[in-house]
């Protein structure tokens, strides 16, 4: 569809805002239900633990409560899980970390099923605990599992690396740690359910996957699909750890038994203890450059710490040894990483599935070369990016939208100008500046799996037409730009559309909220089905209007002769004509990414169907006698394909930007002392850096208008950019994050900036 | 169980509730006045989601005592509109999309109101501090600051 009817690129208002403006009972722990039991889970406080018995006898006679569960409860099968199932609804047998779910109290309020849940009794036997990855992978570690401590491993590989450093004019090699992070979306996980008049179960949650949600309850309840509903309630943020089973599961425990409403509201500390973390990841690259600078060869090996479960510690694994490249076209590549259980809580998703940890790795390389061959760190970015035509390390040969080197161009200006002039502007002696790069490619979708979305579209017999979608909006207001995408085929206006969006009884799957998939693939399956519509609006036109079809278009809701716009007919008759004829007037539409699964031996394939590239700059600032880091500026400049709704787009752009400054500076969960936000520090209004967005846009051929994702790439280069910045301001570079106080000031002290009086 | 019996102005509305005394001030608006604007979003006023205002100051509401609102006028974000007229403050926020999930955005606004009804021409540094015990994961700020700022010219403008 080439006309867009002005709809494609235009920040309309954003469908929801007023109500949640208006502070409206939308999300999950606002639902007002009919006397609801209130759920409290009580977890596990061993790492690694044989149940011998669990008493719950005291504590059902607290006054109030309805019912304690356990494992002996689960009707049918006790483990979930998205990509492998291994992490039981409550703990069957043992327990894996501390976080792990034992019992379940069903009371009256709060207070009781709080007093009720200390009074089990759990008699523990310990394990033997394992709390670093590689000693994990030893003979002797204790087993998180049965089957062993290495969940995954994902290889890539092309030409031969070892030979290739042979010849190349400098070679670098750095081992990389990053830390455990917390999602720390502003709402605590949250559902209510309740059972419709039909008996059928009704679970109203945040989640990022109200589709997967009702596959896994059916699997453990054993029930028939058509008797459990997921609706999804608003979500206040995901970032990828909603796309768990958090609370869903317990209330359609609660529900399967008591048949009465339930709630389950996590408290904070609840969803620091039970839900997802960022994978810790520790990498050893070596890259080698010839004297251009060209990069000839690169290994890395990378390992994992998925904690006691695998969530989607399998994408992790495979995303980070993927993108381990960056956006350069490396001839020789040889990448190992391996996803490890210990008995640490459980790492999922989160915005970028280890493409940030592995971003912070290859663009602190690409500066480490860029020096010792005297290099500028723009210059040796350029002369690598990927082009069309180039192949990457999964011998991927790249043909459509690449927009890496455009991004490098954009932000080219701003990072001269900063080091011409903000470089060398006043400051106090302690304080120096710091000009930093960093780049990221971003695969949209799943990794070389089949990840497809569908959608429906119908018109009633008086020319209304809705929308199903079962895409979740968690915030990034992917429900606007999906209204936007049909109204644009359809050639009407958005507010003109109904939209039935993630409830599990009305829309059909659209996949997961994450992967930065959903304005591509859900976008793609929407238009399918507006464009199917369409086709029949505009061959309903001919017989009406007497018209050959290539004459006609839709344009506000009616069907138009393009040479005469006053010669047309509105929807509502052609919808008419059509009901009465049997003319079908709802269309289901469909779309997969083409991807050809990786070998698991070289990694050989085509994991996604299309890539987001960006680069950002950092300006910063460090104090060299404190540590303490200021970042002024980040410009960032990203290739979207196409921006349909701007303003999201560069919503995305500022959140993950800032996002990225925690994940450089400050975001650490220590298992072992990290229990609520009074310990993890996210940015504040007080950290934020001025942010310039900057929207490219190479057009992505099968992409919807062009469009392509920006969800997670938001994020990605920030990090790197920042360290890179550290590293010009302080001359010393920081290998582990965060780049905190302590790291910061070692690597002042070390570089011996630390000093208490000006230096020449 | 010893109950406490208090009186407040919530939004306008005279309200007279008997309740233990351990209650927070949150508790009480969300479940027993239903105005589930204000969110619990750590229990522990570090994230400004339940923000609403209470004899003039804002206040984080899972913090204060229910106890303490006896006899004081609170104003809540579902209060803030007058009848189906968005307050400027809300209306900044669509317009300059000040928002993305929503969550934090009632305790957000009620910061900014409590900022503007003190100072009706902040500067950025005076909007950042504002709102810097409101916690944001999705924005990055800088639109917020944006819409505050867009908020207090408009009201300035005689709205």
């Amino acid at each position: 569809m080439k006309s867009n009817n002005g709809m494609i690129g235009k920040s309309i208002p954003r469908i929801g805002a007023i109500e949640r403006l208006l502070g409206k009972p939308l999300f999950s722990a606002d639902m007002e239900l009919d006397h609801p039991l209130v759920l409290k889970v009580l977890p596990s406080d061993r790492h690694h633990a044989r149940i011998l018995d669990i008493d719950t006898a005291e504590a059902a006679r607290v006054e109030g409560v309805v019912e304690i569960f356990t494992a002996e409860d689960i009707p049918r099968n006790h483990l979930t899980g998205i990509i492998n199932k291994d992490r039981p609804l409550l703990a069957k047998n043992k327990v894996r970390s501390k976080g792990d779910a034992v019992a379940l109290v069903a009371a009256l309020n709060i207070h009781a099923a709080e007093t009720a849940a200390k009074k089990i009794h759990v008699v523990y036997e310990d394990l033997p605990s394992v709390h670093d990855p590689e000693e994990a992978l030893k003979n002797h570690a204790s087993k998180v599992h049965e089957k062993g401590n290495l969940l995954f491993t994902r290889k890539i590989k092309k030409g031969n690396p070892e030979k290739a450093f042979e010849a190349c004019a400098v070679v670098v090699e750095k081992t990389y740690r990053t830390s455990f992070l917390e999602h720390t979306y502003l709402e605590p996980d949250a559902g209510a359910g309740y059972l419709d008049p039909d008996g059928n179960l009704v679970i109203i949650a945040s989640t990022q996957n109200p589709h997967y949600d009702h596959s896994e309850l059916v699997s453990l309840l054993g029930v028939a699909p058509e008797k459990v509903r997921i609706v999804q309630a608003a979500t206040g943020g995901g970032f990828g750890s909603k796309l768990d089973l958090n609370v869903q599961g317990f209330i359609g425990l609660a529900l399967y038994h008591l048949k009465r409403p339930v709630m389950c509201t996590f408290t904070r500390e609840e969803t620091y203890r039970m839900t997802a973390k960022r994978h810790p990841l520790k990498m050893v690259f070596k890259t080698g450059a010839d004297e251009n600078g060209h990069l000839m060869a690169m290994t890395a090996k990378m390992i994992c710490d998925t904690g006691a479960y695998g969530s989607y510690g399998l994408a992790v694994a495979s995303r980070a040894p993927v993108h381990a490249t960056g956006p350069y076209e490396i001839d020789h590549v040889d990448v190992e990483c391996r996803c490890v259980y210990t008995n640490n809580p459980f790492a999922g998703a989160m915005r970028g599935f280890g493409v940030p940890q592995a971003a912070f790795a290859h663009e602190s390389q690409m500066d480490l070369l860029a020096e010792a061959l005297g290099m500028d760190p723009l210059e040796i970015r350029r002369v690598n990016a990927l082009k069309a035509g180039h192949k990457t390390a999964t011998g991927q040969l790249l043909n459509g939208s690449v927009g890496i080197d455009q991004c490098l161009e954009a932000v080219k200006p701003h990072y001269e100008n900063a080091l011409k002039t903000w470089l060398h502007g006043e400051t106090d002696f302690a304080k120096q500046r710091g000009v930093g790069l960093g780049a990221m490619w971003y695969g949209i979708g799943n990794t070389g799996v089949q990840n497809p979305s569908t959608a429906h579209i119908e018109m009633d017999g008086e020319g209304r037409i809705t929308l199903y979608t079962g895409c979740a909006d968690i915030g990034q207001g992917s429900t606007t730009v999906l209204s936007q995408i049909a109204a644009a085929v359809l050639g009407i206006s958005p507010d003109m559309l109904c939209m039935v969006v993630g409830d599990t009884a009305f829309t059909s799957n659209a996949g997961a909220t994450s992967a930065s998939r959903q304005t591509y693939i859900s976008g793609n399956a929407v238009k399918n089905a507006a464009e199917k519509l369409a086709d029949v609006l505009l061959t309903e036109g001919v017989d009406l209007l007497k018209r050959p079809k290539t004459d006609l278009m839709l344009e506000n809701g009616f069907v138009v002769y393009k040479k005469d716009p006053d010669h047309r007919m509105p929807f509502s008759k052609i919808a008419a004509r059509a009901a009465k004829r049997g003319i079908p007037l709802r269309w289901q539409g469909y779309f997969d990414p083409e991807t050809v699964p990786l070998d698991p031996e070289t990694g050989e394939g085509v994991p996604y169907a299309t890539y987001a590239f960006a680069c950002h700059v950092a300006l910063v600032t460090v104090d060299v006698l404190t540590g303490e880091v200021t970042v002024h500026k980040i410009i960032a400049a990203h290739d979207v394909g196409r921006a349909i709704h701007p303003a999201s787009v560069e919503g995305q752009i500022r959140g993950g930007a800032a996002m990225g400054v925690g994940f450089a500076l400050m975001e650490e969960y220590d298992p072992s002392t990290t229990r609520s936000l009074k310990d993890y520090h996210i940015p504040t209004a007080m950290d934020m850096p001025e942010i310039i967005p900057i929207i490219i846009e190479s057009s992505e051929p099968t992409g919807p208008f062009g469009a392509k994702g920006v969800g997670e790439p938001a994020l990605i280069p920030t990090a790197p950019a920042v360290i890179n910045g550290i590293t010009n301001a302080v001359s010393a570079r920081i290998y582990h994050l965060p780049a905190n106080l302590e790291r910061v000031l070692e690597a002042s002290i070390q570089s011996g900036k630390f000093t208490m009086k000006e230096v020449a | 169980m010893e109950m406490k019996t208090i009186k407040f102005v919530i939004n306008g509305v005279k309200q007279e509730l008997r309740i233990p005394p351990w209650r927070t001030l949150l508790e009480v608006i969300r479940e027993d006045l239903k105005l589930t604007g204000a969110k619990e979003g750590c229990g522990q006023g570090e994230c400004g989601s339940c923000t609403v205002i209470m004899g003039g100051k804002s206040v984080n509401s899972c913090l204060v005592p229910a106890m303490e609102a006896d006899g004081q006028e609170i104003t809540t974000i579902e209060g803030l509109k007058n009848g189906e007229e968005l307050h400027p403050i809300q209306e900044a926020f669509v317009e300059h999309a000040g928002m993305q999930c929503g969550f934090c955005t009632p305790g957000m606004i009620m910061s900014a109101k409590h900022l503007l009804d003190h100072n009706s021409d902040p500067t950025l540094e005076e909007i950042q501090e504002g709102v810097s015990g409101n916690f944001c994961r999705c924005t990055g700020y800088t639109k917020i600051f944006e819409s505050i700022d867009a908020a207090a010219k408009s009201m300035k403008g005689g709205r």
